[in-house]
């Protein structure tokens, strides 16, 4: 795919060159990163997309770090502004809060691309486009699998990701959204925050335990968390009767659904995320039609097709 | 403060205040719901508490002994790391060596520069505390890590097991208390401690080696840490690398509940037990009420406030300062 948008790009310069007009041989883009380092996606994104930029050698990357914090991030929407990139791509740690540094960005003409999580409503008219995993559609999905893990009917929990977090309302919201349209009968009693934490949602399901004598599934923000809910069952000995939905597969999910544990949960690739972000950054630079919500696919995975998937690196 | 009743009111309040807190608790939680006293629930509450509160017992000692420890929760991190991720590369029996080993390492830097190079135990644990946060993100790179054989290891006691029919983590919680309590209580060991907390001047004047003791000090609270995270990991089975995040507050929240003073030279292990299963207690009650994240918190922190108010009322004898 790479190679390719490469000989495309190679053409479109060769183009240019011939018909004149000066244009830079190669797009300096520049990233500011959420947290990489913190995990493993954010650690395997970034080495994806270096990879993907020394592959193609129309690109050069200006990679940064914001380390989590947003007033370091802004400082680097600053720099980046100031080095006179053609692009910037950034994983917000804010929402809101990056919104004024992306507008200077936009202000400056330098298009940018917001990847994995968007930024707040009133920053997307500043930006080219978005490029990341669609959280409702995951949401929705994780009801669908639920729903096919309980053969429709049952009472189940929901262990959310950290509050606040947009990934993990949006994973709340699509899931809430979809379960009464596709399985009217089953009946979400209760939803916990678990922090993306897998103790603390190992926590929070012991507490759901003694709380409920029947809970037929729980649904995670992501597997991290729905494995600790999976400990916490397996300890009480009701592991059997649960049906366990993720919206994100971690490696530790990829086993305990191997094992037949654990039913199902959502395939989203770093890879797939960090290439799909330097693609669209490419794309709009090549003055491409790029829609406003670049979103890349995140399949369902249940133990059924599973060999299609590689173990998740996180 | 004339009529002798209100005195013995306030007497009473003031010694064992965080004990009626506690019963007024359990009794609340109890009307509002018929999960909560169980022995099911009680198992799993302390259970959950076992690990803040094993740590707390290490801070409590750096509390009485006048300082701070705030990076119990990324050391918590660290280690919790570590042994799960040696565990299946040399074995349990020498990951958990290598792992309290590197621990006391630790401990022995906050213990070096807050005993003997005298710098603030606020800075030097704040700033050990991201210090400690970095190292382990350079250790695993950001990955996660897992024990992959979970069903028959023997690391599975520490965190998932039972040992004369009570779980391991409660054993090892109460079991910890007692010493410490007996340590701290009737050797000349916890006399010198509290003895450096309260009055350092004086505690130096009677030949009492400071810099040692506090070194020691936090020798304890990485020890204690590092029986945390065999608890922690042996009962996640996996570690993410800030899995103690924000730990160091809940564990300072019991300290602090206990009645261990933060000026330290005062406090009681056992009080700091009651202390942490209150904090454990208030967020599963509330978790049973069906209450939303943000009321336990809210409730949780109110709580702690007012427990530091009402200690520091009551051994001024008004509520507020008279000092204007």
């Amino acid at each position: 795919m790479t190679l390719k948008l490469a000989a495309a790009l190679v053409a479109t310069t060769a183009l240019i060159g011939a018909s004149g007009v000066a244009q830079a041989e190669t797009y300096k883009i520049g990233i500011t990163q959420n947290n990489v380092g913190v995990d493993s996606y954010q650690t395997t994104y970034e080495k994806a997309f270096i990879a993907a930029a020394d592959e193609n050698e129309n690109v050069e990357a200006v990679v940064l770090d914001a380390g989590g914090d947003v007033a370091r991030q802004i400082a680097q929407i600053q720099d980046l502004i100031q080095q006179n990139v053609d692009a910037i791509i950034i994983w917000p740690t804010n929402g809101k809060a990056v919104v004024p540094a992306v507008r200077k960005a936009h202000q400056a003409g330098i298009p940018v691309i917001v990847t994995n999580s968007n930024i707040a409503e009133e920053g997307l008219q500043f930006i080219a486009s978005f490029s990341g995993p669609d959280n409702i559609t995951q949401g929705a999905r994780s009801a669908e699998l639920m729903c096919e893990g309980l053969d429709g009917k049952g009472k189940i929990v929901q262990i959310s990701g950290q509050p606040g977090y947009t990934t993990a309302i949006e994973r709340a919201k699509g899931f809430e959204d979809r379960l009464p349209e596709v399985c009217p009968d089953v009946e979400l009693m209760e939803t916990q925050p678990g922090d993306w934490n897998r103790e603390k949602s190992q926590r929070v399901m012991e507490s759901f335990l003694v709380k409920y004598d029947e809970i037929d599934g729980v649904y995670a923000g992501d597997d991290n968390m729905g494995v600790g809910a999976l400990n916490a069952a397996k300890a009480a000995g009701r592991a059997g009767d649960i049906a366990f939905v993720g919206a994100t597969n971690f490696a530790v999910g990829y086993e305990a659904m191997a094992r037949g544990e654990y039913y199902g949960s959502i395939y989203q690739s770093p890879v797939d995320d960090a290439e799909a972000a330097l693609k669209t950054a490419l794309d709009v630079l090549a003055g491409k039609d790029v829609p406003a919500l670049n979103y890349f696919d995140t399949p369902k995975i249940t133990k059924a097709n599973m060999d299609e998937f590689d173990k998740p690196v996180f | 403060m004339a009529d002798p009743r209100l005195k013995s009111i306030g007497d009473l309040l003031a010694r064992q205040g965080i004990l009626i807190a506690f019963a007024i608790f359990l009794v609340g939680f109890a009307v509002f719901s018929d999960r909560f006293l169980t022995p099911e629930n009680l198992e799993t509450v302390i259970r959950q508490a076992a690990i803040i509160g094993v740590m707390a017992i290490g801070v409590t000692v750096v509390v009485i002994g006048g300082n701070l420890d705030l990076s119990v929760g990324s050391m918590l991190s660290f280690s919790t790391v570590l042994v799960v991720d040696l565990h299946d590369k040399i074995g349990p029996e020498l990951a958990i060596v290598v792992m309290l080993a590197a621990t006391l390492v630790l401990g022995a830097i906050n213990g070096f520069l807050v005993g003997v190079a005298r710098l603030n135990s606020l800075i030097v644990t704040l700033g050990m505390l991201s210090a400690i946060q970095g190292l382990t993100l350079i250790y695993t790179g950001g990955k996660n890590v897992d024990i992959l054989d979970q069903e028959t290891t023997w690391f599975a006691i520490f965190g998932r097991g039972h040992i004369l029919g009570i779980a391991t983590p409660i054993l090892m919680f109460l079991g910890l208390a007692l010493f410490m309590h007996v340590v701290m209580a009737y050797t000349p060991f916890g006399r010198r401690v509290y003895a450096v907390g309260g009055n350092p001047t004086a505690a130096v004047f009677s030949g009492i080696r400071r810099s040692r003791l506090v070194f020691s000090t936090y020798l304890i609270s990485a020890f204690t840490t590092g029986l945390a995270a065999l608890i922690l990991g042996s009962r996640v089975m996996g570690s993410q690398n800030n899995v103690g995040q924000g730990y160091e507050l809940l564990v300072l929240a019991g300290v602090i509940l206990g009645g261990t003073s933060l000026l330290g030279g005062s406090g009681n292990i056992l009080k700091t037990v009651i202390g942490v299963l209150i904090l454990g207690f208030i967020q599963n009650g509330l978790l049973l009420m069906g209450f939303p994240y943000y009321a336990q918190w809210l409730v949780t922190w109110v709580v702690i406030i007012l427990a530091v108010w009402l200690d520091i009322a009551a051994k001024r004898g008004r509520l507020l300062s008279p000092i204007a």
